[in-house]
């Protein structure tokens, strides 16, 4: 049964993060009382006609370049014809023969090394509104309706649920971080369909298409369920037509919605009502070059400034951490930095349930704190004994400091205390020196216990090594 | 009774200035009037409690623009805040917007009272109005003709003398075609010029919202106030101010004009085509050249015409299904019935005849075999038309084929109600304007109307041409004969 090759093709629809819809000026906002975010263009009333979000045009651009898309530079929009009561004009306007960006990828990487999945193309459209179906009657949120969207659409390059997944996460992190969309799955402003299909041979056979799935993860969880499933159809000789299949969270497997007839008929023309859009060589100069910091030029910067792997990760997950510490980026220590803020900050912020601006932390007291820290002046044990009042008081850390009693100590001070300690323990001096390195953790011991706990261990351990070698 | 209605916009505008009269005395003459002539069945809906109190608070306000406190007619596809808005069809009986077309914002900042909604063909689609829910108006020169269409309300209402100015709608010669038939003036700007937020769509590419008057002067005072870019209309155009009536009265010696051979073939009847030529020898004689010429795929225009707007009617009209305005069928069993019922008994058959053509054309492999082939031919019409100009100033042609046929005439032959806008529809297909200029009557006494054509925003041109054949023509066009008596 292990001989089949599995195919993923992958549809995700981003919504953009514009302060207004597409084609009217009422408000982009989740979360609001149904309705209320609305207009008579969002609901197609006879006569009114769409406007263009300028911002709309500038995310799909950002979207499409961040993905190494080619750019239809003479676009269009197209309507997209089919009755459904979630589309208010029965029909969509979207992009259909000059998506704004074809022929793009993403590289992910895999158990074999790195794997570009090709982008098939990437366009423009309105989302639809939200239908919520209660016993007999169905209600229409159009809170929803005329959102900016944009569909990513890639080639049939996935072979498995691992790839499909590390495909998705490294989309929403280009998407997340060049601002194009906040990506978030159960907001509904991140959605992914996938079309999984399974084959003992190079032919395709037939795909299924699995919607609604709630979660990153359980894209996963769907695809390996559809290959489990149509494997077993496979083998007892059975075959199936081409279907639409939604998930289902609460049994974790997929269900039949329905099947797949004939190929639809959208009757795609181009929309009267949007002329033509040039996108001039010096907009997709500036809209490139206004793109934010990509998380792997992030990855690179921390990566060099010699923060480790685990928390690169974690700092790549909190945009917000990464934003504020690129913000000193080659002023300060950012290994330091990078270890409070995922640190002793974060536990304070959480304990509060409090985000860093909120806190009276400025810029000066962080890059003082992280530059005492780093010169040793303070230790992270006194770190812990001030972070209340760096993060309460208006005083500044000397402030701080003063006001705690807590005295610098001197080189010398630290030099003559470490000098002590080696004279007093020959024995642990003569194993280091023949090769027991593991003494050195108990020297330094000894030196933190006579400084009290006011000197840095880094430091402590810098100079403990240097009068070693002498 | 008085007769202020007769006179010109200009006079009504001096006797308002010097307090002679007051906007109620021409509200009141208005619904008299119409009242009185409620036979030619002109409106769908009358606008009388509201036009009374806009007359009397304009008693208050300073005359300040010629058309302050004239009355006007709007055809009933221009959406109208707070006034029922059909487009002549059972699905938007009830339709009242809250919102304005922008040329009716415009209206309302002159303080130009509205007095009704028009009878139309139903979404546009026809020739002859006849395809309205409400039934077909009359024409007022003989009440057993039709209006011509689709804007047959519109156009009748003015030449009856009931309103002095009215908006019409023109897609396809919607305008043109029932002004000729009724003779008075009738502009379909250049695609682009006004507004058409708030005109309910049937081919966006198409339409074109303008003004229908009793003369040429008028026609361009009203077009001077409903034109202009709007930013809720991305396809209106970004143009300067300018004064159409600017070149109304100036020299049109060495003019150079040129006749499709096609307008002048045996398409057009005998009647229609005598009156022409006689207008053509006016034309000579006051230093015009006029050339025949061919101009490619003039005898395609009606073919493609069908395919593009009915293509984009087919999308502009799925909304009306019953979910959110409108008709909606009631109790039905499923989603599916909702739709199907709401369509079958909201719709006419003329309109669901267009929705299916048109759902056709789009569908799967015809897209590319009739729509997309019909677009790039449109091009080429465009370019030919654009050709022409670079030599002439003005195309001629009649504006239709025949004077206003019989109304109990059989009109349901598609193709044949096609053919009464073949010397219209090229003119929509390459955006460009036109107006119909009233040039003599038939052996029955029905008008007979000259097609003239500019290249794109040179309306004021056409208004030049169109004035100098008014004041030399002298025609009587009130249809109620001489109204001095």
């Amino acid at each position: 049964m292990n001989n089949y090759k599995t195919t993923v093709g992958i549809e995700v629809h981003a919504e953009l993060k514009t302060k207004t819809k597409i084609f009217s000026d009422s408000a982009n906002h989740y979360g609001k009382m149904a309705n209320t975010c609305t207009n008579v263009i969002d609901l197609g009333y006879p006569g009114t006609l769409p406007t263009m979000n300028e911002e709309v045009i500038r995310l799909g651009l950002r979207a499409a370049l961040v993905l190494n898309c080619e750019i239809n530079k003479h676009m269009h929009f197209d309507r997209k014809n089919y009755f459904y009561p979630d589309n208010p004009k029965n029909y969509q306007i979207t992009q259909n023969r000059t998506p704004i960006g074809v022929n793009g990828y993403v590289e992910i990487d895999t158990d074999n090394g790195k794997k570009k999945i090709r982008i098939h193309d990437i366009h423009i459209e309105e989302d639809t509104c939200k239908s919520i179906h209660a016993e007999k009657k169905s209600m229409l949120d159009y809170n929803r309706a005329g959102v900016p969207l944009v569909e990513i659409v890639t080639e049939a390059d996935m072979n498995s649920a691992e790839e499909a997944v590390k495909y998705l996460e490294k989309l929403r992190e280009l998407l997340l971080y060049a601002d194009v969309s906040d990506c978030k799955i159960e907001e509904g402003s991140m959605r992914c369909d996938c079309n999984v299909s399974v084959s003992k041979t190079d032919k395709l056979n037939t795909k299924v298409e699995v919607k609604n799935i709630g979660s990153i993860s359980n894209v996963g969880v769907a695809i390996k369920y559809e290959e489990d499933r149509q494997i077993a159809l496979y083998e007892k000789g059975e075959t199936f037509k081409e279907q639409t299949r939604r998930f289902d969270d609460k049994t974790m497997s997929t269900i039949l919605m329905r099947v797949k007839e004939t190929g639809n008929d959208y009757r795609y023309f181009p929309e009267p009502d949007i002329p033509f859009i040039d996108l001039t060589e010096e907009y997709i100069k500036e809209t490139k070059e206004n793109i934010p910091m990509s998380a792997d030029e992030r990855r690179e910067i921390y990566r060099k400034a010699g923060i480790n792997e685990i928390n690169i990760g974690k700092i790549i997950q909190n945009r917000t951490i990464s934003d504020y510490l690129n913000k000193f980026n080659n002023r300060i220590n950012l290994v330091i930095a990078s270890n409070l803020l995922l640190g002793d900050i974060a536990a304070y912020l959480n304990k509060y349930e409090m985000v860093l601006e909120d806190t009276k932390c400025t810029d000066e007291k962080f890059i003082d704190v992280v530059n005492y820290l780093d010169k040793g002046k303070i230790n992270s044990k006194i770190f812990k004994v001030i972070l209340d009042d760096i993060m309460e008081s208006d005083s500044s850390i000397d402030e701080i400091l003063e006001n705690h009693n807590i005295k610098e100590m001197s080189e010398e001070e630290l030099i003559s205390i470490i000098e002590n300690v080696i004279d007093s323990n020959s024995k642990m001096v003569n194993d280091y020196k023949n090769g027991n390195e593991r003494v050195l953790k108990g020297l330094m011991g000894l030196i933190m216990k006579e400084t009290g706990g006011n000197a840095n261990p880094e430091l402590v351990t810098k100079k403990l090594v240097e009068l070693l070698k002498k | 009774m008085s007769k202020y209605l007769d006179l010109s916009i200009k006079e009504i505008n001096k006797l308002l200035k010097d307090k002679k009269i007051k906007p109620i005395d021409l509200v009141n003459e208005v619904f008299e009037r119409i009242e009185s002539n409620s036979d030619l069945n002109c409106f769908i809906t009358l606008n009388k409690e509201e036009a009374i109190k806009k007359a009397k608070e304009l008693e208050s306000k300073e005359v300040d623009n010629i058309f302050f406190g004239i009355p006007i007619a709007i055809k009933d596809n221009i959406c109208t805040e707070g006034l029922r808005t059909t487009c002549a069809s059972k699905i938007l009986e009830n339709f009242v917007p809250i919102y304005n077309a922008t040329v009716i914002d415009k209206i309302n900042e002159k303080n130009m009272i509205i007095v009704g909604k028009t009878n139309m063909d139903e979404f546009a689609m026809g020739s002859c109005s006849k395809t309205s829910y409400f039934k077909a108006p009359h024409n007022p020169w003989n009440k057993d003709k039709i209006t011509g269409g689709s804007s047959g309300g519109s156009a009748a209402c003015v030449s009856g003398r009931l309103v002095p100015l009215s908006l019409g709608s023109d897609t396809g010669g919607s305008i043109r075609q029932p002004a000729a038939h009724c003779g008075i003036v009738g502009m379909k700007p250049t695609y682009g010029r006004v507004s058409r937020y708030g005109l309910v769509a049937f081919a966006s590419s198409l339409d074109q919202i303008g003004p229908m008057t009793r003369n040429v002067e008028e026609n361009a005072e009203l077009l001077n106030i409903i034109c202009g870019k709007d930013e809720k209309d991305l396809t209106s155009a970004r143009k300067d101010v300018e004064d159409f009536t600017r070149l109304i009265g100036k020299d049109i010696n060495k003019m150079k004009i040129a006749v499709p051979n096609y307008f002048v073939s045996d398409i057009v009847s005998k009647e229609v085509l005598d009156n022409f030529n006689k207008t053509v020898e006016l034309l000579k004689k006051s230093g015009c050249t006029v050339d025949y010429i061919d101009i490619k795929y003039l005898e395609n225009a009606v073919t493609l015409y069908q395919i593009i707007a009915m293509g984009e009617a087919s999308g502009n009209l799925a909304r009306f299904d019953g979910v959110k305005y409108g008709y909606s069928y009631e109790n039905p069993k499923d989603l599916e019935e909702l739709y199907t019922k709401t369509r079958q008994i909201g719709f006419g058959d003329e309109v669901k005849r267009r929705i299916m053509v048109g759902s056709f054309i789009l569908s799967g492999e015809n897209a590319k075999i009739y729509y997309d082939k019909a677009l790039s031919i449109r091009d080429d019409i465009k370019k030919s038309f654009d050709k022409v100009f670079e030599k002439y100033d003005f195309i001629i042609g009649p504006t239709t084929t025949t004077p206003a046929y019989d109304i109990k005439e059989d009109s349901t032959d598609p193709l044949k109600a096609f053919m009464d806008d073949v010397l219209v529809i090229p003119v929509n297909m390459a955006g460009l304007p036109g107006l119909n200029l009233p040039i003599g009557f038939s052996k029955d006494k029905l008008p007979i109307g000259m097609h003239i054509v500019s290249k794109r925003f040179e309306e004021a041109k056409i208004y030049q041409l169109a004035s100098f054949l008014e004041k030399e023509l002298k025609l009587n066009l009130d249809p109620r004969g001489d109204k001095n008596e």
